[in-house]
């Protein structure tokens, strides 16, 4: 798929996140999910934020959402960090409310910023950073 | 516990705010000076030296971008007082306003009876190295570009705007009722009166957030001295008593993992600070919200009850200026008058106290007996701010 990017700053894999970061190299999107309230828990962590139960466990995810909002970066600032930025510009960052509920922050890809309206259903795809890192970002589904 | 009279406002300090730094070659100032110099304000402002200090409260707003985990012992030092209680603003922006709870908390237990509130930052005199934070802005965020908070709360506006069909005219109106304000403050640092079109045209910073949405940074220092109701009866000025305290820190309204995020925290804090207060909507004379972005001083209206979610035609009969139906920002906020890191909010407190004193001068509110200050800090993954607190004050018992 795309180029391998090194300029970007990258995830640390924690000992939570390892599992996703795993399934993501499988282009898999997973989320742990509350065996005893069945809430999904996102980001990852070591217990249930909805009933406090430790018993979570990694449930594949259908990779469909929605566009929940969004914003059009076109221009970058801030840390340094952000500077590797500068060639995607401009891009979509934006909040996907999943099918399952949970809302993850993400990219729109696969299509022009134009394009991209609130409430448009997207799919999950990876693209991979590092050896280890695999992004899931969303484009546009197509029906 | 009610903290309804248990204390009282006795002092302010309020620095001008300066962009010192920006250029090359400018002189400069540190945090230091600027809260060497709010405390003075302060001292001076209430009658009191700074060994009155010593064996009291002191609490310190804790800057973002400073690395020093012991910050409050270092102003402590820096400032030479000796403090039998001392605490952190532990709410990042709404540190300021957290503080005067806790303070109040601790007068009343009489631990304490006296505090002194500061907090100081020097943005662009100062500059700390200082990598990511471990956290969910450094493995779910950054990752994908986003530009610090402004690329949260442009999802947030536009959110807003699709759900409501606010338009850009409901925003231009707060950030020019402001800007009025500032106008007649003399210790505001953008003064120059604005229009709706101005707002319109400014820059697109992270569409839809515009330039004129947004916060100044600036440098400076502010203060506030909280004191007993028998000692603040002893001081120099007219005390102005905490009526009701509320805060809410890591707010969800819907479920953790996608919450609503155009409720914000301030509902639940606005709520327990407002019966604390035994105060209702129409008993408040002016409102001074914590103003990071006109978006979030337009829903903390809403969900402080002012009006029903989604009720664009309150915010189009309203008038927002000191002499209207709900005045806000009086003296222009920090959108106007300047944000030095966390110490910002404490902008809220000094603005309101002036108010109920009847120190505002050309933009006083009249007959102003209560109003409502916020805080809020913190832009958690996937929400909308994640700490806010409400304080009531009023000037009279």
């Amino acid at each position: 798929m795309a180029e391998v990017d090194v300029g970007k700053p990258l995830p640390a894999i924690t000992s939570e996140a390892k599992p996703f970061w795993e399934a993501a190299a499988q282009n898999k999107l997973v989320m742990q999910r509350c065996r005893d309230c069945q809430a999904y828990v996102w980001t990852p962590r070591p217990a249930c934020y909805e009933c406090g139960s430790e018993r979570l466990e990694w449930q594949e995810l259908s990779g469909k959402g929605q566009v929940y909002s969004f914003t059009v970066i076109r221009q970058v600032v801030g840390r340094a960090a952000s500077m590797a930025f500068e060639k995607e510009i401009p891009y979509v960052i934006a909040w996907i409310d999943l099918d399952e509920g949970p809302r993850m922050i993400s990219n729109v890809v696969g299509c022009p910023v134009e394009d991209v309206k609130l409430g448009m259903t997207v799919s999950v795809v990876f693209e991979q950073q590092s050896p280890e890192v695999w992004l899931p970002k969303f484009k546009p589904l197509v029906s | 516990m009610s903290l309804r009279n248990k204390a009282a406002i006795v002092g302010l300090g309020e620095t001008p705010t300066d962009r010192l730094g920006s250029k090359p070659g400018e002189p400069r100032k540190s945090s230091a000076e600027y809260l060497a110099w709010a405390m003075r304000l302060a001292l001076d402002d209430a009658g009191l030296s700074l060994k009155d200090l010593n064996g009291q409260g002191l609490g310190v707003t804790i800057p973002t971008a400073y690395p020093q985990p012991f910050w409050p012992e270092e102003v402590a030092e820096i400032l030479g007082i000796t403090p039998g209680f001392l605490l952190g603003g532990a709410t990042g922006g709404a540190g300021a306003v957290s503080l005067i709870g806790g303070m109040a908390a601790a007068i009343h237990s009489g631990l304490i009876d006296i505090a002194l509130c500061i907090g100081a930052a020097a943005p662009f005199s100062e500059h700390f190295g200082g990598g990511i934070q471990p956290g969910d802005m450094r493995d779910w965020e950054i990752p994908y570009g986003t530009m610090g908070p402004n690329s949260k709360i442009a999802m947030v506006m536009r959110r807003y705007m699709h759900e409501y069909g606010a338009t850009l005219d409901h925003f231009g109106k707060i950030a020019v009722a402001g800007r009025y304000h500032a106008s007649l403050n003399p210790l505001a640092y953008l003064r120059k009166p604005i229009t709706i079109d101005d707002y319109k045209n400014s820059r697109l910073v992270a569409d839809p957030v515009r330039l004129l949405d947004c916060v100044m940074p600036a440098n400076g220092g502010r203060a506030y001295i909280l004191a007993s109701p028998e000692r603040a009866k002893t001081l120099r000025k007219k005390p102005i008593y905490l009526k009701g305290f509320g805060e809410r820190s890591n707010p969800s309204y819907g479920p953790r993992a996608g919450s609503n995020t155009l409720v914000m925290g301030v509902k639940d804090a606005g709520k327990v600070a407002m019966e604390m207060a035994g105060v209702k909507n129409s008993d408040i004379n002016f409102l001074q919200l914590y103003d990071d972005y006109i978006i979030v001083v337009y829903l903390q209206i809403e969900d402080l009850e002012f009006c029903a979610k989604g009720d664009l035609g309150f915010f189009e009969r309203t008038d927002f200026t000191y002499q209207g139906q709900l005045p806000i920002q009086t003296g222009g906020g920090m959108i106007n008058v300047g944000q030095p890191s966390t110490a910002g909010g404490m902008l809220h407190i000094i603005e309101a106290a002036r108010q109920l004193r009847g120190e505002a001068g050309e933009r006083q509110v009249t007959n102003a007996k209560t109003g409502l200050v916020s805080g809020l800090g913190v832009l958690p993954y996937g929400k909308n701010l994640g700490c806010c607190a409400v304080a009531v004050l009023g000037n009279e018992v």
